[in-house]
């Protein structure tokens, strides 16, 4: 158990017991709940949890909590401005000495995607104007998962969604959110997932030592929304890295640094073919055109990355 | 009107029988209603669907009370109280469970004065991937049951619900469908329709009213840590991961930080699975370098562990 964590340098740092309570009703295999474990371990229990409205919601069900800390619910567009009034309340009782510097709490909110992306992005927006001291976890599992995998904001080109059929899928792109959260120029920005969770929680320890606006997205693998074995969570997350689907990057001081480069980048198919979602670009056919495109994408994104490197 | 109610597990199609079974009656001429309960739609949770069907148009909303006919699909849920299997259930309701003990024996451990049958087919599903099919086992058993829709709609109604999916899934499920629909044969016909429900005769409960509180009195609020670990999400397992310590290297990082559940800690520099929360994901198996984590179906380890209970004196 990690309250008050040493310095994270290799993965034998990582915390061997765990501080999340077991017993929550997420699916069995949710990447989720696999990153959210592990930043929890990070972050400890001085924390107030502020989670909009959908799949994350159901780990508080009264009389039941994972937490060891308080956790706030609010509708789906206002998890930031939930934040905005526990840190303003807890600036106040510092400030009137009602509390110690020691009882301070890390304000910590908690989003799928669908609020992330979409409905709660200009909360999202105010708050990082504002400067609010807090961090943002996003876990992105491309799509309004807790109702059934309808499409998001998030939900990438061509993945069949309940609300997206037919032969090519979801004809929308997923929203660029990592940019427009860095044009904001809040603290810190960083993509994470829960297959790689050395790189998450040197990003969360990185995040934790930092005062204002720390935006995360966790990628998170649903078994259940992406239609796969729960047992390939982690194998999946790791491909979505090592293909060059999802980018570990972070943004610190005006800069965009990418902290895991895939040198040899696996082909995007090797990700797409493991999960139903995308089975109608190989079944009853092949669907080169799609699958050229969606390679294309990725290519293209990294290209420009070795450029600007160089 | 016949009201029929699927109990299943999320991820082994409760959804899909339920539609698959309204569109067979609707291909039969009958007016139809089927519906998913909303809910948290993850695997392993307590799923309902719910088909009303009926020759005249229904005005019955909501969820079903009082079933004619109730199929659960998976027998570990019975004894779940959140799962409300027995929930309205009379002499008059029919039940069919997906297990592999005797009718017999479900009818003395439930008490229930109704007709009870188990589905034989698809009792022994152990690799996940075979899920989703026991659905469309419980939706041609239901058909037969029902006695008024044909093998032919069955069949036509599989194949309009599922064609997106694939010619091999369609088969798949088409195979299981009539099979099952050709074992319940010797019971075609035995769901009596249940009568309409009139609002006329409607009394209101014992209603007993309550002071309106205060938010800090009211507001539920829970004040002790981690309350979550009451809850038994071991329940949820069908297969179970097992520890190889000959082979485990001792590594604890990696079984232990992959585990979503963090349902694997490390005592004494040894890897622990807390199988009261594991829920079965097999990611640890998945994981594991030395391949050190096995996958063994649940109802053999818990026959095991029953068999070693049993030689060491703890049970009898």
């Amino acid at each position: 158990m990690t309250d008050s964590s040493d310095t994270i340098r290799g993965i034998k740092d990582l915390p061997s017991t765990h501080l999340l309570g077991t017993g929550t009703p997420m699916c069995a295999g949710c990447g989720a709940l696999e990153a959210l474990h592990v930043i929890y371990d990070i972050l400890g229990s001085k924390t107030v949890f502020v989670n909009a409205a959908g799949c994350m919601t159901l780990l508080s069900v009264y009389p039941f909590t994972p937490f060891r800390g308080s956790w706030l619910y609010t509708a789906m567009a206002s998890a930031p401005a939930g934040a905005q009034g526990i840190r303003d309340a807890l600036d106040i009782l510092l400030q009137q000495k009602r509390i110690t510097q020691e009882e301070d709490l890390e304000v910590v909110v908690l989003t799928g995607d669908g609020a992330a992306y979409g409905m709660g992005l200009s909360a999202t927006s105010g708050s990082m104007e504002r400067m609010l001291d807090y961090i943002y976890i996003c876990y992105d599992n491309e799509g309004y998962g807790n109702t059934g995998q309808q499409y998001s904001a998030a939900t990438p080109h061509a993945a069949r969604t309940s609300t997206s059929h037919g032969v090519s899928g979801f004809a929308g792109y997923k929203k660029n959110l990592f940019d427009i959260w860095v044009a904001h120029k809040p603290a810190y920005v960083a993509t994470v997932i829960g297959a790689d969770p050395l790189d998450l929680a040197k990003k969360i320890e990185k995040a934790r030592s930092m005062e204002g606006p720390r935006m995360i997205i966790a990628l998170s693998p649903c078994p259940t929304g992406w239609d796969y074995d729960p047992r390939e969570t982690v194998n999946i997350g790791r491909l979505a890295v090592k293909t060059g689907v999802w980018p570990l990057k972070e943004y610190a001081d005006g800069e965009v640094v990418h902290t895991k480069i895939p040198r040899q980048r696996a082909p995007v198919e090797e990700y797409l073919k493991l999960q139903g979602r995308f089975a109608h670009l190989f079944e009853p056919e092949r669907n080169e055109v799609l699958l050229a495109e969606i390679q294309a994408r990725v290519d293209a994104y990294w290209e420009k990355v070795e450029v600007a490197e160089k | 009107m016949y009201r029929i109610r699927f109990h299943g597990r999320g991820g082994q199609g409760m959804k899909t029988a339920s539609r698959i079974l309204g569109t067979a009656f609707f291909l039969e001429g009958y007016e139809v209603q089927d519906a998913p309960r909303y809910g948290a739609e993850r695997r392993g949770a307590p799923i309902f669907a719910y088909v009303r069907a009926d020759r005249a148009p229904i005005n019955e909303r909501g969820i079903i009370r009082h079933p004619d006919l109730v199929i659960v699909a998976d027998d570990s849920l019975v004894p779940i109280p959140a799962a409300g299997v027995l929930a309205g259930i009379t002499d008059h309701s029919l039940m069919l469970i997906n297990s592999a003990e005797k009718e017999q024996v479900w009818k003395q451990r439930l008490n229930h004065s109704g007709s009870i049958l188990t589905l034989p087919v698809a009792a022994d599903v152990t690799e996940r991937a075979e899920l989703p099919y026991v659905g469309a086992a419980c939706a041609g058993a239901a058909a037969r049951l029902i006695g008024v829709i044909s093998e032919a709609a069955l069949e036509q109604a599989i194949n309009d619900e599922l064609s997106d999916l694939g010619a091999d899934i369609v088969n798949k499920n088409l195979h299981n469908a009539v099979a099952a629909y050709r074992a319940m044969a010797s019971h075609a016909g035995l769901v009596k329709e249940g009568s309409l429900v009139s609002a006329v005769d409607y009394e209101a409960p014992d209603w007993i009213d309550l002071p309106f509180d205060d938010a800090r009195i009211s507001a539920p609020t829970i004040h002790a840590a981690a309350t979550s670990v009451l809850v038994k999400t071991g329940l949820w397992r069908t297969q179970r991961p097992v520890i190889d310590f000959d082979h485990c290297k001792g590594c604890w990082w990696i079984c232990s930080s992959y585990c979503p559940d963090g349902a694997i800690n490390v005592v004494d520099a040894k890897p622990v699975i807390d199988y009261d929360h594991c829920k079965g994901c097999m990611v640890c198996v998945a994981q594991c370098p030395s391949h050190a984590i096995e996958a063994i179906p649940e109802k053999q380890a818990k026959a095991d562990e029953d068999a070693m209970r049993l030689e060491i004196g703890e049970i009898t």
